[in-house]
């Protein structure tokens, strides 16, 4: 496995050094003392395994397509921000704006992720092992998103098509979101997502949320609908 | 942008508060480098009043000592006082009210400035970087039990010492805040504290907060219950902390627009606008949490 000493280095060295270990074929690479810098382990097309031995800062993981990226501590804001496939895991704690613009790939949040989780979320799977805050999956197009604690104030907003999972308590219901039932098959789904990415935690009794579909579309007579969309 | 940091130590005792605020202001220093300032609290065994007071502005700032120190002694007992560039660091026995106090010292001359006053509380703060700060005023050599930090990155008032953050509550002792963002209906609030004839030192909107809660506690709320109730009465995007003698805590506004992460463990709570300086200030395991929008915290010393 390479490693990499994040300490000394600019962060443009960091993500280069990445690069260069993956180019030589590399498809493990350690990372010492991130001590929540921003910016690292963005842009990585290739499927190798990156480790942070600690925090991030920001937009770590962002705008990739392909690795698995393990973070042992926690993530600041944007975590894995428009990422087309691969997987992020966070031990810890997210920031706000995780998963944002997700097209592909799974995003892994063991603790709490904060405000507007998955926003225009376009593919793929975010999980969160804990709460998250204010306005996730606002916008959300397609994928999933999966909360196993409690989720915060307009919970899936104006959504187009994704599909939503809360375990807890939902702070209040965003804008065209309905809650149904999940159906036996998506039931059998949570539990092996949940015993593959967040082994040895208890199944909650999942709601889903998805879009009404009333804002796909609609009159512009139909007053109400404006009043309450805006 | 602006980056605030802040430091308490559990044990109450004496630690190098100075250098751990610094240190974490240093990591912060991309995120505004037009000042830097911070708020320290050591308990003082003798309990008599420290103020740090600016000197005018005319760039001759030894010529007011002679009229400041004059003018606290008719006010008091002055027990020590000791220039340090733009600054009087005096330590003295008053029963003064403390308006009247700052205010006698006030009239020593134009742009003369009471920084801060209290029993525990210093705040020193300038133009420049915190490295420049510690260079002058060696910060890192303050030994005490919590402290607030600031690097600022001005948007829309002057850049000079007085516009320099931390803020103390004028009039109310040993209360400090710092603040990242906009408060919205400053001028709206602004209106109404002049009309009760409070004075404004500066034109920047976090100096509201602090005299905001000096209000709050003045009508016999805690310290926690004046950071809720700033949640409706403050409007805008902020994260700020706000510390007293005794409690230490924070508040983030209900959209959660301005970054705030804190840790805490057995020993401290330490809270900063970016866990890198968290990181590079303090060693050992811990975990960094995003506050929630909305989320107040206090934490009693």
């Amino acid at each position: 496995m390479a490693e990499i000493d994040c300490q000394g280095r600019t962060t443009r060295q960091i993500n280069a050094a990445i690069k260069e270990f993956i180019a030589q074929g590399e498809s493990q690479v350690l990372l010492h003392n991130p001590a929540a810098r921003h910016n690292l382990g963005v842009g990585i097309v290739q499927s190798a395994r990156l480790e942070f031995a600690g925090s991030v800062g920001y937009f770590c993981a962002g705008m990739s397509a392909g690795p698995t990226v393990e973070i042992q501590g926690s993530a600041g804001w944007g975590l894995a921000e428009s990422m087309m496939e691969g997987r992020v895991v966070v031990r810890g704690s997210a920031g706000n704006g995780a998963a944002a613009s997700v097209r592909g790939g799974t995003v892994v949040i063991h603790g709490d992720a904060a405000a507007r989780l998955g926003v225009s979320l376009k593919g793929g799977l975010v999980l969160v092992g804990g709460s998250c805050g204010y306005m996730a999956g606002f916008m959300a197009q397609k994928g999933t998103l999966v909360v196993c604690g409690d989720v915060g104030e307009a919970f899936a907003d104006s959504m187009y098509e994704a599909t939503c999972f809360v375990g807890g308590r939902i702070g209040d219901l965003g804008n065209d979101a309905v809650i149904k039932e999940p159906t036996a098959r998506e039931r059998a789904k949570l539990e092996a997502l949940l015993s593959e990415h967040l082994p040895g935690r208890p199944n909650p009794d999942f709601k889903k949320v998805v879009s009404g579909r009333k804002l796909w579309n609609f009159n512009k007579q139909e007053r109400a609908l404006w009043r309450e969309a805006l | 942008m602006c980056g605030i940091a802040g430091y308490l130590d559990k044990g109450g005792g004496k630690v190098e508060v100075g250098r751990l605020v610094l240190r974490m202001l240093e990591a912060l220093g991309s995120r505004g480098p037009d000042s830097a300032g911070v708020a320290l609290y050591a308990e003082r065994p003798g309990g008599e009043l420290v103020l740090r007071v600016k000197l005018g502005e005319d760039g001759r700032p030894e010529m007011y000592v002679p009229r400041v120190v004059e003018q606290a002694g008719k006010a008091g007992q002055v027990r020590q006082a000791q220039q340090t560039a733009e600054y009087l660091w005096l330590t003295l026995d008053s029963r003064e009210e403390p308006r009247q106090l700052e205010r006698a010292i006030e009239s020593a001359g134009p742009g003369v400035e009471v920084v801060s006053m209290g029993r525990q509380l210093e705040i020193i703060k300038q133009v420049g970087s915190p490295q420049n700060l510690d260079a002058t005023y060696a910060i890192s050599r303050f030994m005490g039990s919590h402290g607030l930090g600031h690097t600022r990155l001005s948007t829309e008032s002057r850049i000079d010492l007085s516009h320099s953050q931390p803020f103390w509550a004028h009039g109310y002792p040993d209360l400090a805040v710092v603040h990242n963002g906009h408060i919205c209906n400053y001028h709206k609030l602004r209106r109404i504290y002049e009309q009760q004839g409070h004075r404004f030192y500066t034109e920047n909107d976090s100096e509201i907060i602090g005299m905001y809660l000096a209000g709050r506690l003045g009508e016999g709320l805690s310290l926690r219950q004046a950071m809720d109730a700033s949640m409706g009465d403050l409007d805008g995007s902020f994260s700020y902390l706000a510390a007293t003698p005794g409690e230490f805590g924070f508040a983030k506004d209900p959209f959660a627009f301005k970054p705030l992460l804190y840790a805490e463990t057995e020993g401290f709570v330490a809270v900063a606008t970016e866990e890198i300086a968290l990181r590079a200030a303090l060693g050992g395991e811990y975990e960094a949490r995003e506050a929630q929008a909305g989320e107040v915290r206090v934490w009693q010393r």
